[in-house]
């Protein structure tokens, strides 16, 4: 009897005798799985220079013989761990950041107190930011520093360099940068200032507790959670997969809270008013528009980015007043746009041949 | 290699990928709506004050059980923290000292820095 045609008998052997062996491993990788913990993250050499409430300022031990004369300060997002640029070697940003030649900093975050609840915007901006810097200028000896902001710590870069325009900032890198906060639609709904009483739930719980900023994440994509277990059930076998899944599922899910003050401000200044895009975004009194900036900037955005999309993010270059700036879109998700293998074969590269030249 | 139509396993991850997307898309497509928001927050307000309430009753009741309550813990951790700063400060003070005393400035204690005098591999005729 003749097989169907497109169908060939042998590989379907093939393949059921490889789907049976996968099927074996999966019992046997299922058990291990749970029994062991993921690799351990963020272990490039590093020194602490600030440590203090919920900020955290290291320096990268280097890795090359010869470094660029401008340092590099990276300012992490509020609501997660640094240890995203940094997960395992070959898959870490910061040691390939080193290996090519620079002299790297990070602006990281703890959990914030309790008592921290009344950190403001103004902290972040006025105090931590220019303290980093400062402590950066002191370590490294050199005046200049390149600021590369991911995502919130990229509105972060932004307001302190349009405030502090004449400052040292030589250089400025904003990854999946939002700026037009309404086109964060469903955040936006979420935060619908008809229903949502910022002042009641910021009084009542202090900081934000980082279930919900999980929930709200998680909410943007309901069914993907679920689907990526079945992934992970299907690819247990695979050392490398789960890996993977571990370090990317455990800085996901590892989200921090959000200062209450500074909450409010998010909440009102920016989702509600959307201050930044409409130019009339203070912070401590201070004005702080984009249009102030002239340093050279880069901003990578990502294809795919269901919590910043394209149309949040797309503004930055057209605002700011630098005349050497430029947009790259990459292909690539919120986090896979920094970290992983699509962010080793596009961005990187791409930061490094942007960078190098302006470093020196 | 078996045509992927064919695949019994290709089919299933196709149809898991398709149902993703699928549910996300119409879930998506709700939770735009004000109504969806109203809810949300009316459930969430609500939820928020449970919890808060219950935090309340929690902590009285490990008190009287005499066990350490979550302010409690977090009372020690602070302290521990505050243990680490200093430690961090006798350390970002010693790494001044030995500036000070001649050694080369560098993140790790008596370790000095490459110098800073790199070029972008184009400017040296390296290849990328």
């Amino acid at each position: 009897m003749n097989a169907p045609q497109g169908l060939d008998l042998a590989s379907i052997s093939d393949r059921v005798q490889t789907e049976v062996q996968r099927a074996i491993q999966r019992s046997i990788k299922g058990v291990e799985y749970f029994s062991t913990s993921g690799p351990t993250l963020g272990l490039t050499p590093k020194d602490v220079l600030i440590s203090r409430g919920t900020m955290n300022l290291y320096h990268y031990r280097p890795l090359a013989d010869e470094i660029y004369r401008v340092p590099i300060l990276i300012v992490m997002a509020t609501t997660n761990r640094g240890y995203i640029l940094d997960m395992v070697p070959g898959q870490s940003f910061i040691e390939f950041l080193l290996k090519r030649g620079y002299d790297v900093y990070m602006l990281d975050w703890s959990a914030p107190k309790p008592e921290e609840k009344s950190l403001g915007m103004e902290d972040y901006v006025l105090n931590f930011i220019p303290e980093s810097i400062r402590c950066v200028q002191e370590d490294s000896g050199i005046d200049d520093v390149t600021v590369i902001g991911y995502c919130f710590g990229g509105v972060l870069s932004l307001l302190y360099g349009s405030i502090f325009h004449d400052g040292p900032m030589k250089n400025l890198i904003c990854f999946t940068t939002p700026i037009d906060f309404r086109e964060m639609k469903l955040f936006s709904n979420f935060s619908d200032r008809r229903y949502f009483d910022v002042d009641r739930l910021v009084d009542s719980v202090g900081n934000m507790p980082p279930e919900l900023i999980l929930q709200s994440f998680e909410m943007l994509r309901p069914a993907s959670r679920a689907a990526s277990q079945v992934q992970l059930w299907e690819n247990i076998w695979n050392d490398e997969f789960v890996k993977s899944y571990r370090m990317f599922d455990r800085w996901a899910t590892d989200t921090l809270p959000l200062a209450g003050e500074y909450f409010r401000t998010i909440t009102k200044d920016l989702m509600w008013d959307n201050k930044l895009f409409n130019d009339t975004m203070t912070v401590g009194g201070r004005p702080a528009q984009l249009d102030k900036i002239k340093v050279p900037i880069l901003h990578a955005v990502a294809e795919h980015d269901h919590i910043v999309p394209y149309d949040a993010a797309k503004h930055l270059i057209q605002k700011v007043s630098s005349t050497d700036k430029e947009e790259v879109i990459l292909k690539g998700g919120h986090v896979s746009l920094v970290a992983g293998p699509n962010a080793v074969r596009r961005l990187w590269p791409k930061l490094d041949s942007w960078l190098g030249g302006r470093s020196i | 290699m078996a045509d992927k139509s064919n695949d019994p396993v290709a089919m299933w991850q196709n149809m898991i990928g398709e149902m993703e997307k699928g549910f996300n898309s119409f879930a998506n497509q709700t939770m735009s709506s004000p109504e969806f928001s109203k809810v949300m927050n009316q459930v969430g307000g609500v939820a928020a004050g449970a919890q808060k309430q219950l935090g309340e009753l929690m902590e009285k009741y490990l008190v009287s059980m005499n066990l350490p309550s979550r302010a409690q813990m977090v009372g020690m951790a602070e302290r521990l923290q505050s243990i680490e700063g200093q430690l961090n400060e006798i350390k970002a003070m010693l790494t001044q000292m030995s500036k000070a005393s001649g050694v080369p400035a560098g993140g790790a204690l008596g370790t000095p820095m490459p110098p800073r005098t790199k070029r972008p591999p184009s400017a040296e005729g390296e290849q990328k």
